[in-house]
């Protein structure tokens, strides 16, 4: 959302791109909800799918900083669900702990 | 109906155990709980009890028609209005109210994108009940000099049937408009109900209680030939289905907050401006919004009203592709251990985030209570504490016995295949263990047709 526009005109590298999907899912990790937590993972997972073949320089790094905008209001998000995590977990996370 | 219990229960609790609170923690429904008396509303680190009923954990979400929970990046969006930048957007002498203004008209673009509409043809309500009052009886109000009837249909939410009974005791005439038995209007019947003083079609788009979706383009193509304002709900429709006001030919819709993933409290008004649809208003005061909705435009829901929009806009190919399938794998799943289990309403027009089904041979009430780690419901949410069978299902012809049984699941964007496979194996359990146990299917089993019972006493 709110797509922080200003792209640089050069397109990130691999190595940022990979780094970009790996904090993503770090911080997918950190939400307390169950449903939202499985959300980020999925929703990441399909977006990075969904563009692997983009080649066309300035698709790549609007992709990429749409990505980016993404993972700031993630780590803001997880922090917030984090001081309002009710005392009992889903009854989904139970089941996976068995 | 037991959310509803628990609600007012934590409801009360709340009310009695305010002052005990520490300050910290005190507008918190976890702590409410914790204090509470555990003869009511019990929570340890092992499960809560409520209402006696013991639950491990937060029970599996499948009630998206009742109300979906607030994503994250709606969230985000209205933060910084709560804590910052908390003006009045119709504050015009200081810059707290021109950026509140300014995120305001944004939000209003943002929900007049995702319908094919103007932003000024966008009126911000407190919901799509305060819509439908609005278009119901504020356009027949305001015509009441030549139009004296309203066509609806017998599946409509609480909200635009009770307008209508208002309007009735004011002398205006309603037809009440019969539906297949796929919930699907017949449009020859629409055609000729109308009559020369006919002053407002009102048909939703997608049911709350069945999800069926009414053919829209061919009502309003109806309505059009007849020149009558073509009013539609599409609270359950926006963000789900494609919508475009000028598509659909309608004059008025009603759209809502809390069912597409944004805050609860706000909803919007669609009014056509050309050609203009003219409403009495229900709310007199400040004049904001044209006049039309007096009373403070509440920023931060507003805000979160026009993200969550841009978003479902955003999303709705992934969502629809993903709860398609998840749909399929519920339906599937049950089909594959239960027999009788009937689909409610049209398989084919139907959103796929909805899925009503009825059990034969066991008891609804039943089979909501012992689901406790399911959260559906037996129909709508207004309705969900009265043990009646459901008005849309009469409507659709549904036996008796099948009404009581049926449970809505609602699938959303956040619902996993690990929660439909979690709620199809509670649900399967449940329904053989209420059939081994009920009169009925051992009868049906040993070859009496119990549709020839009769079961009310004359």
């Amino acid at each position: 959302m709110a797509s922080l526009g200003a792209s640089s005109s050069s397109a990130p590298a691999r190595a940022e791109v990979l780094a970009l999907f790996r904090s993503l899912l770090r911080t997918a990790r950190k939400f307390t909800d169950y449903n939202i937590r499985e959300y980020t993972k999925r929703r990441t997972v399909d977006a990075f799918r969904h563009n692997q073949n983009l080649s066309e320089p300035s698709s790549v790094s609007s992709a990429y900083s749409e990505g980016k905008a993404q993972l700031e209001i993630a780590q803001r998000q997880a922090v917030v669900y984090q001081l309002y995590a009710p005392k009992i977990k889903s009854v989904m996370d139970l089941k996976t702990h068995h | 109906m037991a959310s509803k219990l628990i609600a007012s229960n934590l409801r009360q609790t709340l009310k009695r155990t305010a002052s005990v609170f520490s300050p910290v923690r005190s507008n918190s429904t976890s702590a409410a709980a914790a204090v509470t008396s555990p003869a009511e509303t019990f929570e340890d680190p092992n499960g809560i009890t409520i209402k006696g009923v013991r639950i491990a954990g937060r029970p599996l979400y499948l009630d998206m028609q009742a109300t979906s929970p607030v994503d994250p990046r709606v969230l985000d969006a209205m933060l910084p209005f709560y804590v910052t930048q908390y003006g009045n957007p119709h504050s015009r002498t200081h810059m707290y109210g021109w950026e509140a203004d300014q995120a305001a008209e944004t939000a209003r673009a943002q929900v007049a994108d995702l319908i094919g509409a103007s932003p000024k043809e966008i009126v911000f309500t407190s919901g799509a009940t305060e819509c439908n009052n609005i278009s119901v009886k504020g356009v027949m109000h305001f015509y009441k000099e030549k139009k004296r009837h309203v066509i609806t249909t017998q599946t409509e939410h609480k909200c635009v049937l009770d307008s209508c009974r208002h309007l009735q005791q004011e002398g205006f005439e309603i037809t009440y408009l019969p539906v297949g038995s796929d919930g699907l209007v017949d449009l020859e019947k629409l055609r000729s109900s109308i009559r020369p003083d006919t002053g407002l079609v009102s048909i939703m788009v997608v049911n709350n209680e069945i999800g069926v979706i009414q053919p829209m383009e061919e009502i309003g193509k109806i309505c059009k030939e007849f020149n009558i304002p073509f009013h539609t709900d599409a609270a359950q429709a926006l963000g789900k289905i494609p919508i475009n006001v000028d598509k659909w030919n309608v004059s008025l819709m009603s759209l809502s907050g809390h069912k597409v993933y944004g805050p609860k409290g706000v909803g919007a008004l669609y009014l056509r401006r050309r050609p203009r649809i003219r409403v009495e208003p229900q709310m007199n005061g400040g004049g904001q919004e044209r006049g039309i909705r007096s009373g403070t435009v509440p920023t931060p829901l507003v805000v979160g009203m026009g993200a969550a929009c841009e978003l479902a806009k955003k999303e709705m190919e992934y969502d629809e592709k993903r709860i398609t399938a998840l749909q399929d794998r519920l339906l599937n799943g049950i089909r594959a251990k239960l027999e009788g289990v009937v689909v409610n309403g049209s398989m084919e027009r139907r959103y796929a985030g909805n899925l009503n089904l009825s059990f034969a041979y066991v008891e609804g009430e039943s089979l909501l209570m012992g689901l406790k780690e399911v959260a559906v419901s037996s129909g709508s949410a207004c309705t969900s504490a009265s043990l009646e069978p459901s008005y849309v299902l009469r409507a659709l012809g549904v036996d008796e016995d099948m009404a009581h049984t049926s449970i809505r699941f609602g699938i959303g964007r956040f619902t996993t295949e690990a929660e439909v496979d979690h709620a199809i194996e509670l649900t399967v359990n449940q329904v053989e263990k209420l059939r081994e146990m009920s009169p009925l299917y051992e009868m049906v089993k040993e070859g009496i047709n119990i549709k020839e019972i009769q079961w009310t006493q004359h």
